[in-house]
């Protein structure tokens, strides 16, 4: 640093807004260029990556492991499922009374399961999943059992007199496109706020955060119940994309599936969660890699994510983000 | 009636052997490693498919098929031991629960990708009926209930008075001390983590001409009955996951015949939510012995 | 001012299975005075503390802070709505974050009203968040600290991170501060540097205190009343002079 840096800095060309408007266009563009396969491939990974930003507030920054997830993302799909099919009610009021009754859920779940510590925690939310299973197995009346719900419509939109339905790829991809921003946006809302701070204090060290006043219990629960509705509105939209429900999204494979978007892409990093739902999320979905193939490949990931790499990409991401700023 | 509620119980103490095998080990390797491992049933998956492979393709029969499917793991175990949960030893929980799970997926899938998902047909074992006090029994399930005897008689004794079991008890209780003494911790989890994978492997191969089938995704039951026994035993003791896994099975077949055969796998997970709220130290003792 | 004491402990029990680690102790802290408790080791001074900051419940007793009863309350809630805070023998800090970070959060429960205002991302929540962050960064410069103020806690000198949760616990604008050993473990130039904040603490902005020490010649030097302690039990307590005359604390202290 030469003495003249210290009175003004010098002026450099901040290439971050050029690069986020480039990517803006790009993902606006994104169905001139690419195939249906393609954008299929990019709108999985959108869906997964609003269970996967509540989970990366739930791991990334409040410290709490959990594998919970896919119980809420199922019990998203099915509330918006079963809304859409026994009601007829337009997506919009589905897509909010899933993330609503997730995190409803998740309160009742939450209070006992969080007074345990790490690994019970872990195993209780594992037990969710499982539970939810055999309850949408099970619930004949209400869910049809292993027959699962189908013919779940379209997202359909009902504004006064006006109503449209969204069928196609590519108007599919833009609804998905906009509630992903969304999202982006409100965990990045979140973790800026000063309850994101008490979060990553809790992370640090919970008694410590305890003795400057944080209440840490009552802030993992209702980080917990915010990373159930945000499960619950990716299960929403997962379910008016695929049209049908099944027990089987109450899945372990999910679970996983989050996991290693957040461990991978970066936990406590929102443009991590993001660049990791559409690398291990869309790239695999576009490559077509057989789901053993690719399960075989997210368990080489953890591995590696444990034991060599355990800031996934954040680090590299990091550099890109200052090179973006610091050029001249 | 009363005959009828008897077989049941008598059934679910098979089912309890099967799952007090698998999760014995699993509960000495929460005592050594700290780590719950949730790998655990693929390993009772691979002795069965070890075993099934030597019938299906070898002709071989069904005890030296149970000799081949435990060394096979054996093999494998000691490689995932040494790359794997050797590095566990002393590392947050965290590490433990997602190393482990990544392990599960790696073997799974593997197993789904060679063999194929579908169901398959184990034809070995001793499905002849006999006839015991008045009531009767498949061979092989009473050839399941010797062996959990044998095998915790075995543990007992060897965990009382052999060298491993007493480096084992040494370092369950205290890691940094058995550093101290010149207890070679790694060694200690490597070989429980072998013996626990081995028990596991076992268990599989004896269950498998009672459920007649296998397949590549049956490991991850058997790892989500077992999480619950373990948990009830009180982690790391080797009786309380005797009477747990005794209690998981007759609840479970008594489930299945008066409540519904769909409610029966979910039993372990709702007791365990239970006893986790009530006890989270588990039924039998909160001194984790082991 | 008052003559009622800012905080009073009365009756206090506190046994783990047999052992009673502490064993009917009653104190009190006078407003604007700075209190001493010392013992020797085992002598449930920790007990005593955990006990009364809420992180561990007492068997019998009350506790009373600034006339209103807090006993049962839990950590936060004394530290929050009690504004006592306390300090840990072991010197922690949130390490992955900055000096500014760390200042910042430990204020933020004491500007917003509640939980779920802290969520808020309006002008209101960003005002108070940039206030905090004004009076941090006028406590590390007081603290001297200005030029890491940007660096991980947790990379900088164990005396540096002692300044640091000395500063914390300033920026809720305190009542009473309970110092487990603040002194352990750091050299002289900086027990001097430990002193003087407790002293400027205490003068500018009147929070009272309640320190653990085994350093002697510190505790004489700032407190205006010693309360000792021996198993678990109150065995004196006065004046500094009285408790360096006193031939049971030194009996206790050297072993009798």
């Amino acid at each position: 640093m030469s003495p003249n840096d210290l009175s003004l800095p010098a002026p450099r060309r901040d290439l971050r807004l050029p690069f986020g408007a480039a990517l803006a266009v790009a993902a606006c563009l994104a169905p001139l260029f690419l195939g249906n396969y393609a954008l299929h491939a990019i709108i999985i990974a959108l869906i997964f990556l609003l269970p996967a930003h509540g989970l990366n507030l739930l791991v990334g920054y409040t410290g709490l492991l959990s594998l919970a997830q896919a119980a809420f993302f199922g019990i998203g799909a099915y509330t918006s499922g079963l809304m859409a099919v026994r009601f007829g009610t337009p997506f919009y009021l589905n897509f909010l009374a899933a993330g609503l009754l997730a995190a409803a859920i998740a309160l009742p779940l939450g209070i006992p399961a969080l007074r345990l510590r790490a690994t019970s925690f872990v195993m209780c939310t594992l037990g969710f999943v499982i539970i939810g299973q055999a309850i949408a197995k099970n619930w004949i009346s209400l869910t049809r059992g292993d027959m699962g719900l189908s013919g779940i419509p379209k997202p359909y939109f009902a504004l006064g007199p006006a109503s449209f339905t969204i069928s196609g790829t590519t108007s599919f991809y833009y609804l998905v496109l906009v509630i992903a921003v969304m999202a982006t946006l409100a965990a990045y809302l979140i973790v800026r706020s000063a309850a994101g701070r008490n979060m990553v204090a809790i992370r640090e060290n919970e008694t410590l955060a305890e003795s400057v006043g944080i209440p840490t219990w009552r802030y993992k629960l209702v980080v917990f119940m915010i990373s159930a509705a945000f499960a619950g509105l990716g299960g929403s939209v997962y379910a008016h994309y695929l049209t049908v429900v099944s027990p089987l999204t109450f899945q372990m494979y999910y679970s996983t599936t989050m996991l290693i978007i957040v461990l991978g892409g970066g936990a406590g990093t929102i443009s991590g969660v993001v660049f990791g739902s559409l690398l291990f999320v869309g790239l695999s979905e576009a490559l077509r890699v057989a789901p053993e193939v690719r399960m075989i490949a997210y368990g080489f990931c953890l591995l590696a994510l444990v034991f060599w790499f355990p800031k996934g990409f954040a680090p590299l991401i990091d550099r890109f983000w200052s090179f973006l700023r610091e050029r001249k | 009636m009363v005959s009828a509620i008897f077989e049941q119980i008598v059934n679910g103490i098979v089912s309890g052997s099967v799952y007090a095998i698998v999760a014995v080990g699993m509960t000495m390797i929460f005592g050594v490693l700290r780590a719950i491992n949730f790998a655990h049933g693929e390993y009772y998956m691979l002795g069965t498919f070890g075993a099934w492979f030597a019938i299906e393709y070898f002709d071989l029969p069904y005890p030296v098929a149970i000799v081949i499917g435990v060394v096979a793991t054996a093999v494998i175990a000691v490689v995932v031991g040494q790359f794997v949960m050797q590095r566990i030893v002393g590392a947050p929980p965290e590490t433990g629960v997602l190393a482990t799970l990544g392990i599960a997926l790696v073997l799974q899938n593997t197993v789904i990708l060679v063999f194929g998902g579908g169901y398959k047909f184990f034809s070995g074992g001793y499905i002849e009926p006999v006839s015991i006090f008045g009531f009767t029994l498949a061979e092989q399930r009473v050839l399941i209930i010797i062996v959990c005897i044998l095998v915790f008689v075995g543990l007992e004794l060897m965990v009382t008075y052999s060298r491993m079991g007493k480096a084992m008890r040494a370092v369950s209780q205290n890691i940094e001390c058995c550093a101290v003494v010149g207890i070679d911790v790694p060694q200690v989890a490597l070989r429980t983590f072998i013996l626990g994978a081995c028990l596991a492997a076992l268990s599989g191969v004896l269950t498998a001409p009672v459920n007649v089938s296998v397949y590549g995704g049956m490991g991850e039951i058997i790892t989500f009955k077992t999480l619950p026994v373990i948990i009830m035993g009180g982690l790391g003791n080797v009786r309380g996951t005797f009477f747990a896994a005794m209690i998981l099975g007759i609840a479970e077949s008594l489930v299945a015949t008066y409540v519904g055969l769909q409610f029966r796998d979910t039993v372990g997970f709702a007791t365990l939510m239970l006893v986790l709220m009530w006890r989270p130290h588990g039924l039998f003792s909160a001194q984790a012995r082991f | 001012m008052t003559g009622l004491p800012i905080l009073e402990i009365s009756g206090l029990h506190k046994s783990y299975g047999a052992v009673r680690a502490v064993d009917d102790v009653s104190l009190h802290v006078n407003r604007g005075e700075i209190c001493g408790l010392i013992g020797p080791n085992g002598s449930g001074k920790s007990t005593f503390f955990d006990c009364a900051t809420g992180l561990s419940k007492p068997n019998a007793g009350a506790v009373k802070l600034d006339g209103q009863d807090i006993t049962g309350w839990s950590l936060n809630r004394i530290a929050r709505e009690g504004r006592m805070l306390r300090s840990f023998q072991k010197t922690v800090v949130f390490s992955a974050l900055d000096v500014e970070e760390n200042l910042v959060i430990a204020g933020q429960m004491f500007t917003f009203p509640d939980l779920w205002s802290t969520f808020g991302i309006g002008a209101m929540a960003r005002a108070r968040v940039e206030a905090l962050r004004e009076r941090a960064r006028e406590f590390i410069k007081i603290a001297g600290l200005w030029d890491v103020r940007h660096q991980p806690a947790g990379k900088l000198s164990g005396g540096q991170q002692k300044l640091i949760q000395f500063a914390s616990m300033l920026m809720p604008e305190p009542k009473l501060i309970l110092l487990d050993e603040p002194m352990a473990g750091i050299n002289p130039k900086l027990i001097e540097r430990v002193v003087e904040s407790i002293r400027f603490a205490n003068e500018k902005f009147g929070v009272s205190f309640l320190v653990i020490e085994h350093n002697i010649d510190v505790v004489t030097d700032i407190c205006e009343r010693i309360v000792v302690l021996d198993q678990g039990r109150k065995l004196a307590e006065g004046t500094p002079d009285e408790i360096v005359r006193n031939p049971a604390v030194r009996e206790a202290y050297l072993g009798g």
